[in-house]
């Protein structure tokens, strides 16, 4: 009898250490969890369930060794968003930009502090691609294929756009326009203005 | 009496006519005034393609804007010149047509165009010429598509079953050589007649399964490999603690990379702002999902889920899946702004995959592996060029990561 439960042995150990592989909903397990678990806040790592590691917790105040989450904010996140008027540590020594929405005339004045330079294409292109093309296509005349779907995208070199200012441009990235919505919390101002940079040259072909 | 309900009726009912005959004669004028003149519809075409009229608006059906069909019956030739050249200064005069048409799409104003009275008059006759002869439109189209279903490739697959199918014909063909090259010895062995019981033995030899598989030899093979396949099953199991290679949880959002990274081509850092100035990649917030989804899909249940996050302000919680434990230091920026690395480098082809999967085992070695076998891009940085030129006079192998601290403990445990 024993025999022949011993024979089963190794299946289970199989089926056992299986069970360790991370595989769907599954994560695994984890060698030395304490090591792999942030103590201080972590911005993209929110558990609120206090019990979580309690097991093997010898946390002060009590709570599970995962616990990772600051009630003090709302929803418990571990990220806030900044203050309002709050000018970014690496703004690249761009003034914050303070025009409204609906004051497009005046952001037209504005000027581009980067020069026409082939760098500064070169660089607003690259940009471009990552932030514009799949709407306004990579030729500028609004045939991404994110446009084509959206609809309503225009062409850079249509005869009403191709010559609006560089202002302009900055201030539709960053406030919208029309279907158009704002821009400005993926892209800093400094890229915004090299966007643009390139924008100007897909609306003179 | 009679008379004078009689009079009434027949004033009420040549009221009617006349209005009706009236506003018919107006609208007959109407699209009348649009010219037919094949040069004229040619201008309007022209005018139509150079300002893009067709990124708002369809002839037939509605797009951004109101469908042109028909635009001549329903308003005032005059009225419509003054909206094509400056729509926001009708709004604001209070014009109640103007007000109306804004308000019904969503406030979305139509830019300002420059265009003379006789240019718009020429793009409504292009307008109406599609209208009235819709055959010219469908044709074009049908060419289109055309041109796009005869791009349809499938040779590989067939020039591979063929080879398969050569591959297994030969392989029959050894068989029955070898089976007539072993029947041939055999008889011409019995024919010699003058052989040794064992060589009888060897030649007569039949074949029994039963004994075959009770021989020790066999017993033994057999106990081996399935003792050294659970061995190995249980060493790979332990391997994997502490490794989400393969992790591939639910999302609270049923979200494709194969939809959004794939077919509609969104570079990854539309979304994941972080990945060239920051530690973190970062998973996008709401207004990112909605800078395109305020008009697309918007009935989708998946969908309504952002509308509710975006209303009440409670962030998505999506499920995080590249754990790296906090014992390591990474930082994606380094990796992809200054190495230049693929995103699909460490995560895998994200563009076909339906729900991400951990691609990439995050184990130190795997680290190591790559910091000894990257060259450093030191082109057109001169904070490299001395490091470079010192290390092409000790070493013939180009400069790589583990040469500048790649492989030091601090780099990234600390």
């Amino acid at each position: 009898m024993i025999h022949k439960i011993k024979a089963f042995v190794p299946l289970a150990l199989v089926v056992l250490i299986s069970a360790c592989t991370a595989k769907g909903d599954n994560p695994g397990v984890e060698y030395a969890p304490q090591m792999y678990h942030s103590v201080p806040y972590e911005p993209l790592t929110q558990i609120v369930d206090e019990d979580r590691g309690e097991w093997l917790s010898n946390r002060e105040d009590g709570k599970g060794e995962f616990y990772n989450s600051n009630p003090n904010n709302p929803y418990a996140q571990n990220v806030r968003i900044p203050v309002a008027g709050t000018v970014r540590r690496t703004s690249n020594n761009i003034l914050p930009y303070r025009l409204e929405k609906d004051q497009l005339a005046e952001a037209a004045l504005m000027e581009n502090p980067f020069p026409a330079s082939p760098e500064v294409q070169a660089e607003g292109k690259r940009l471009y691609t990552e932030y514009c093309q799949h709407c306004h296509g990579s030729d500028g005349k609004g045939q991404g294929k994110v446009g084509v779907v959206y609809a309503g995208v225009p062409s850079y070199s249509a005869p009403n756009k191709k010559d609006l200012p560089q202002g302009h441009i900055f201030h539709v990235i960053t406030h919208g326009y029309n279907r158009m919505w704002p821009h400005a919390s993926q892209i800093s101002e400094d890229r915004r203005w090299k966007i643009a940079r390139y924008v100007q040259q897909l609306q003179q072909q | 009496m009679v008379a004078k309900t009689t009079i009434v009726r027949f004033t009420t009912a040549c009221l009617f006519v006349c209005c009706f005959l009236f506003s018919e004669a107006n609208l007959f004028a109407q699209r009348e005034a649009v010219p037919t003149d094949e040069a004229i519809i040619k201008t309007g075409a022209g005018l139509f393609e150079e300002y893009a009229c067709n990124t708002c608006h369809n002839v037939v059906g509605k797009k951004v804007g109101p469908a042109l069909a028909g635009v001549y019956d329903r308003r005032e030739l005059e009225w419509i010149y003054s909206w094509v050249k400056n729509s926001t200064l009708l709004i604001e005069s209070g014009d109640a047509q103007a007000v109306g048409l804004y308000n019904e799409y969503n406030k979305l104003q139509m830019a300002a165009y420059d265009l003379s009275n006789d240019q718009i008059l020429s793009i409504m006759a292009y307008v109406r010429n599609v209208e009235e002869n819709p055959v010219v439109a469908a044709v074009d189209s049908a060419a289109g598509s055309d041109g796009a279903v005869a791009q349809v490739d499938g040779v590989p697959a067939q020039y591979l079953n063929i080879m398969v199918g050569v591959l297994v014909f030969v392989l029959v063909v050894i068989m029955i050589v070898l089976g007539l090259i072993i029947s041939v010895l055999r008889k011409i062995a019995q024919d010699k007649g003058d052989l040794s019981d064992d060589d009888e033995a060897v030649i007569n030899e039949k074949f029994s399964l039963s004994s075959f598989l009770r021989s020790p030899v066999v017993i033994g093979i057999i106990t081996f490999l399935v003792i050294a396949l659970a061995g190995k099953n249980v060493i790979d199991g332990l391997y994997t603690i502490g490794v989400q290679q393969g992790y591939a949880p639910e999302q609270p959002i049923a979200f494709s990379h194969k939809l959004h990274a794939g077919q509609y081509e969104i570079a990854c850092q539309y979304c994941h702002t972080g990945v060239e100035i920051g530690k973190s990649a970062n998973i996008p917030s709401v207004n990112i999902c909605m800078n395109c989804h305020n008009f697309l899909k918007t009935d989708s249940p998946e969908i309504q889920k952002l509308y509710a996050a975006q209303e009440s302000g409670q962030p998505i919680e999506w499920v995080r899946i590249h754990n790296l434990p906090d014992l390591a230091y990474f930082n994606h920026s380094q990796h992809v702004q200054v190495g230049e690395i693929e995103c699909q480098t460490c995560h895998g082809e994200i563009q076909e995959m339906e729900v991400v999967a951990q691609h990439a085992p995050l184990t130190m070695g795997w680290c190591i592996d790559c910091h000894r076998n990257t060259d450093i891009n030191s082109k057109g940085n001169g904070y490299y060029d001395k490091i470079v030129e010192l290390h092409n006079k000790s070493s013939k192998t180009p400069l790589k990561v583990a040469d500048i601290g790649g492989l030091e403990c601090a780099k990234c445990h600390y």
